[in-house]
């Protein structure tokens, strides 16, 4: 349960922190302390009570945290820094823009933070990881300068791809074994191919990497600590940087065993050992207040990362490496705290952070002073301070591996190398953090330098100095009876066996180490610090910036070689559509079409001919010429001589047949009917002979005699016929 | 019940139908009638998913008729059908809220909207059809009824964009045409049945054939789906009005090729004849390669919305990947990824929709600084954006983790070349919705400042965009159960 308020509460406060930031006073900054407070409760009853939690259901697998050993630790340290910056926001913030954002992202990133600590497998982890990462972008972000806006461009685009390649090693090793529960990966991951192992670590690598600031993917950290508020710039630089290195741990001592191990340790050196270097050498030449402490972060991530290398070298005895990472980190969290929160203070009196603007500007403020130099000191392992302790303890872990090898006939030089250049990086910070002690708190101050009118810092900021800087000289001083049981408690998370006997941290050998440190520092600071990079003119000095702006990585390389890639990708998209894009859109098409019409009229062209040309006109012709010699006789038969002839003779047959039925039907019968009439009529009544004349009459009885005739030839011919045929 | 599932498909088309002979001229009485019948349409589609979710799918099945032995028109809404016909009865209803505001001064709304609601009823009967005739026959009537919806604007672009979409359907329906037939060869009847259908013994010496006709039909299919090399179409579709884009082109129409690549893989053929195949290997590559080219397009495309549809090819082919890994796995993945990726698209473009109905915003270079402009609508596009990235909290996540494991469970190089574009396009899908997104809150100094008259959308689209959004969420949250639930049927 304690796991799950530890997650989700902030996400509530964050939801409270919106409508109440809108407007400054007492409510937010109550709700940010309490907030932060409660948080911080919970996560100390965590360490006496280690309990596990499970949201069953969300995200597929649903969310699996637990408590104890090295987790709790990180809880209670993200709880402590979170009410320290609590503190000192209100007064940061007071008249800035957006204030309701920041702090809603602010608890937001708590939540998702802690889920990252608390997660029991790393599928749980990789989402809080992403969360955290989006959150947090809205922190560099907050100010929105043009810096800030490409600063936290170039966070948010590093922290996908990590977490993206994040991603992909989790498929791989899910594909592979099955589970991603930390307890059980090391059974499960022993069983895996050695390149898989290395594979799958490298992808997490980048991951976790990237967010610990870890080289060659550091490039955002030096450009997004500085844009971003104070006391961001402190929880970013103190403790989200540190989510990558607890990943980094998790992976270390999940994959890795045996022989593996060592390998593993060894590719790991490579990466952490640059970090340590180049972050306290770009450091060195930073003319910026919060540019330094941020490339200091790097340089001191390098050293945890040291740590953790050399505790998978040295294996399950490497818990004096496993202190000293521990260590460090809880440190690296506290001096980071106090070092921000000062630079905070400086920059909201002076408005700047260029060490030209604000040197000597804590000349009168002994608080101010006393609490860097506290942090200032730890941080360069000036023995009494924390810090001292942990580097110690990381350096007698190179030292002993380097030993050890010695003993089994190994190769120790690169070992001493190593060595070499953790105790160069330790003299550099030494170096860089004496400058900017001189400069803030020796140096004469400019003649026209803003200061905020009344108090220069509020109860809540100086109450944060004041426990930041006390804290390390008490931790310092009191290593055996604190530090080393913290360091007991979180081994169990490294799978490291307790350490065997007490380190003896001031004895004369631990001394040396540190005493090497300070003399390389002491000399950088005189030579390079006051002498190289400081230009004196009467009187008035000025720090002179010599590390050339076009040096950078991030635009030498990764922009450029981002932008080649999506040029080429781009590039290589439209030659793959280039075909099918001529084809529909451009003369392809019309090519395509073209030819289809030229075979159309090659198919069309005689049928064309006949219709349209020549063709259909012979063709007709022809036709005609054929139809006209089919129509011929029967047209010489209807419209010539033919037909005439043919009516003609027809009409004289018709005329011949006709007379002769005429002759053969009607004269006998016209005959006698006739005779009787004339025979039986009245002579007075003689209607024939009044009614006709003396021609007709005649031709009547012409035509009598003719019938008569006729008659007597029908007659004959039908006697004829008669007798003929019997 | 069974006249449930009939009602659901045939409804929405008699009332689209009436509305285009009936040609109102009052506004008000047209959007009425409109929502009325889409409302309605969508309660019909809901209960009868809900009937064969509680009944069974057999409940709910509703035999037509038959033109011959094999060509029978039947609807049945089994357990994919009717995760898609949910998904459609929720959107559409949505989809017609925000056009009501969208399509305010728009000419010509009596044929968009008889068409809008004719093609709800249609792409319905896709999702619960019964057997492949059924399914041929209104994939064949959906390309016809969004034509008139694509060509909406009916300028030199929008008759450009219809005419491509009508070619290269008609390119794929000709693909899925020697399918059918050769189904009918192979098999006694065309109904649906999971493990497929054809006849083993019947088919035996003719597998390489088949196999031929699988990719053939895969990439017939696939043309609705935007599958390289078929995807021109839909970048070009993007002129048309926003709820058609939003709707048609992220989620009905190109949700229904995959969901007829799914037929067709686990009800058709059948994994046990294309597992471990050459046919796989093309299936998977070729979703793969359209997974890298989308994304890699869509990056350097600065119009939004044919970012969001380059976008969309590449989100497509996710699901055709999981579809063509074969396994049960890749079938819960797919469907899964269909449900938010649908979700996800169609409030990324309603967005856009809202940037350019009220403002004109066409151009992502336009964008910046537009969340003190326009707070909700970007807020709706940042959530909507971060889940297609698939960012853990968010349902996609789980979808696109299900799909890379099903194709890296297929095995062979095709298989682990899918996971590897995925990764790719999740990388570029942060760079070019990442890239927006943050110029809309945090512009840069040297950017023109946003025009005095840019203002915030209306009610109506807000509010299906907090609508939207609140069950993306949701459902993100449910994201377990969901896949569970969806697992069990395969």
């Amino acid at each position: 349960m304690i796991p799950l308020l530890l997650v989700f509460l902030p996400m509530l406060a964050a939801a409270a922190a919106y409508p109440l930031g809108q407007r400054e006073g007492r409510g937010i900054n109550a709700l940010l302390c309490a907030a932060s407070g409660l948080e911080l409760l919970l996560a100390l009853s965590l360490l006496f009570i280690p309990a596990a939690a499970e949201a069953p259901g969300i995200c597929g697998t649903g969310l699996h945290l637990t408590g104890g050993s090295l987790r709790s630790v990180m809880c209670v340290l993200a709880g402590f820094m979170w009410l320290m910056t609590a503190l000192a926001s209100p007064e940061y913030f007071a008249g800035a823009r957006c204030n309701a954002r920041y702090f809603a992202f602010y608890f937001w990133t708590l939540g998702a933070l802690m889920g990252v600590f608390l997660a029991a497998d790393l599928l749980t982890l990789l989402i809080f990881f992403e969360i955290m990462s989006f959150t947090s972008y809205v922190w560099v972000v907050q100010n929105e300068t043009p810096e800030a806006i490409r600063a936290s461009e170039t966070y948010l685009f590093i922290a996908v791809v990590g977490g993206l390649t994040m991603l992909t090693g989790l498929f791989l090793l899910y594909n592979a074994c099955g589970t991603l529960e930390l307890s059980a990966l090391p059974e499960a991951a022993a069983g895996l191919s050695v390149p898989l192992r290395f594979t799958v670590g490298v992808c997490l690598l980048v991951g976790f990497g990237a967010k610990a600031g870890m080289f060659p993917l550091h490039i955002w950290l030096p450009k997004a600590h500085p844009v971003a508020p104070a006391p961001a710039s402190a929880l970013l630089s103190g403790i989200l940087t540190k989510s990558g290195v607890f990943g980094v741990i998790a992976v270390t001592c999940s994959l890795f065993s045996g022989a593996e191990a060592a390998d593993w340790g060894r590719l790991l050196l490579v990466p952490a050992v640059i970090t340590m270097f180049l972050g306290a050498f770009l450091a060195v030449f930073s003319v910026d207040l919060k540019r330094t402490l941020a490339c200091s972060s790097m340089s001191q991530i390098g050293f945890i990362l040291t740590g953790v290398s050399m505790g998978a070298l040295l294996g399950g005895h490497g818990a004096i490496a496993g202190c000293g990472t521990v260590l460090h980190m809880l440190n690296h969290s506290l001096i980071k705290l106090t070092l921000f929160v000062a630079a905070g203070v400086v920059y909201f009196n002076v408005h700047s952070l260029d060490l030209n603007d604000v040197r000597g500007f804590g000349r009168d403020k002994p608080m101010l002073k006393l609490a860097f130099l506290s942090g200032a000191c730890s941080i360069a392992g000036i023995p009494g301070f924390g810090g001292y302790i942990s580097k110690t303890l990381l350096h007698e872990s190179i030292v002993e591996y380097a030993e050890h090898l010695a003993e089994h006939g190994g190769n120790a030089l690169p070992y001493h190398i190593v060595e070499w250049i953790f105790l160069l990086s330790g003299g550099l910070t030494l170096a860089y953090m004496t400058r900017l002690f001189y400069i803030l708190f020796i140096a004469p101050k400019p003649e026209h330098q803003h200061q905020k009118h009344g108090a220069y810092m509020s109860p809540g900021t100086a109450s944060v100095l004041v426990v930041g800087g006390l804290l390390m000289p008490l931790l310092g001083s009191t290593a055996h009876l604190t530090m080393d049981r913290i360091a007991a408690y979180a081994l169990p998370f490294m799978r490291m066996h307790p350490m065997e006997h007490a380190v003896h941290y001031f004895s004369l050998t631990n001394l040396k180490g540190a005493a090497i440190s300070i003399t390389i520092g002491t000399l950088v600071f005189l030579l390079v610090g006051m002498k190289a990079l400081t230009v004196r003119k009467n009187g008035a000095e000025r720090y002179r910036s010599v590390w050339p702006k076009k040096l950078d990585l991030e635009d030498l390389v990764y922009r450029p070689l981002l932008r080649l890639l999506s040029r080429v990708g781009h590039f290589f998209a439209r030659l793959i559509e280039l075909p099918g894009d001529r084809l529909v859109n451009g003369p392809g098409m019309k090519w395509v079409l073209g030819l289809g019409r030229g075979l159309a009229r090659l198919i069309e062209l005689p049928g064309r001919w006949l219709v349209n040309g020549q063709g259909l006109r012979r063709v007709v012709g022809l036709g005609n010429a054929l139809a006209r010699l089919i129509e011929l006789p029967g047209e010489f038969l209807v419209n010539g001589r033919g037909l005439r002839g043919m009516i003609d003779l027809g009409t004289a047959l018709a005329r011949a047949a006709e007379t002769l039925g005429s002759m053969l039907l009607f004269t006998p019968l016209n005959l006698i009917f006739f005779r009787a009439e004339r025979s039986f009529a009245a002579p007075e009544d003689d209607e024939f002979s009044r009614y006709t004349t003396r021609s007709e009459r005649g031709r009547v009885d012409r035509s009598f005699a003719a019938d008569l005739l006729c008659a007597g030839l029908g007659a004959a011919a039908v006697l004829l016929f008669v007798t003929l045929a019997h | 019940m069974r006249s449930l599932t009939l009602l659901s498909v045939l409804f929405p088309i008699l009332a689209g139908t009436a509305l285009l002979i009936w040609r109102p001229g009052d506004d008000r009485l047209r959007n009425r009638y409109a929502l009325a019948a889409v409302f309605a349409g969508g309660a019909l589609v809901l209960a009868a998913a809900l009937c064969s979710f509680r009944f069974g799918a057999d409940a709910a099945a509703f035999r037509v008729g038959a033109l011959s032995r094999h060509l029978v028109i039947a609807f049945r809404p089994d357990g994919p059908g009717l995760v898609f016909g949910a998904i459609l009865g929720v959107l559409w209803p949505a989809t017609t809220v925000y056009s009501l505001s969208y399509m305010e001064h728009e000419e010509r709304k009596n044929l968009f909207y008889g068409f809008f609601i004719l093609s709800f009823g249609v792409v319905v009967g896709i999702a619960y059809s019964a057997n492949f005739f059924t399914l041929y026959l209104c994939y064949e009537f959906m390309t016809l009824s969004t034509l008139p919806l694509v060509m909406h604007g009916m300028d030199g672009a929008a008759r450009h964009a219809g005419r491509l979409y009508v070619l290269y359907s008609a390119t794929g329906a000709a693909l899925i045409f020697i399918c059918i037939v050769v189904f009918c060869r192979y098999t006694d009847s065309l109904d649906f049945a999971l493990g497929g259908i054809l006849d083993p013994a019947l088919i035996k010496g003719h597998e390489g054939m088949l196999r031929t006709v699988f990719v053939l039909a895969f990439f017939g299919f696939g043309v609705k789906a935007a599958l390289f090399p078929f995807y021109r179409w839909l970048p070009a579709a993007s002129v048309a009005p926003t709820p058609v884009t939003a709707l048609l082109h992220a989620v009905a129409v190109v949700k229904s090729g995959a969901f007829a690549v799914m037929r067709l893989v686990y009800f058709g053929f059948g994994c046990a004849l294309l597992r471990g195949t050459w046919a796989q290997d093309a299936a998977l590559a070729a979703a793969s390669f359209t997974i890298i080219f989308g994304s890699a397009m869509a990056l350097r495309t600065p119009h939004l919305k044919r970012r969001l549809a380059y976008s969309t090819v590449a989100n497509l082919s996710y699901i055709l990947l999981a579809f063509a890994s074969m396994d049960a796995q890749g079938m819960q993945a797919g469907l899964l990824h269909m449900v938010y990726h649908a979700l996800c698209k169609i409030t990324l473009f309603f967005c856009a929709g809202a940037m350019l109905h009220h403002n004109r915003f066409e151009y992502v270079y336009e964008l910046e600084g537009l969340g003190r402009r326009m707070p909700l609508t970007c807020a709706a596009f940042t959530v909507s954006g971060v889940a297609l990235i698939g960012i853990p909290p968010f349902g996609n996540f789980l979808s696109k983790w299900l799909t890379a494991a099903a194709a890296a469970a297929s095995g062979g190089w095709a298989g682990h070349f899918g996971p590897a574009a995925l990764v790719f396009s999740a990388v570029m899908t942060a760079l070019y919705m990442l890239g927006v997104v943050v110029r809309m809150f945090f512009p840069l100094r040297t950017a023109p400042a946003l025009p005095e008259d840019t203002r915030e959308a209306d009610r109506l689209m807000t509010g299906t965009l907090i609508f939207l959004c609140a069950l993306l969420l949701a459902l993100s949250l449910l994201s377990a159960p969901l896949s569970a639930w969806i697992g069990g049927m395969t």
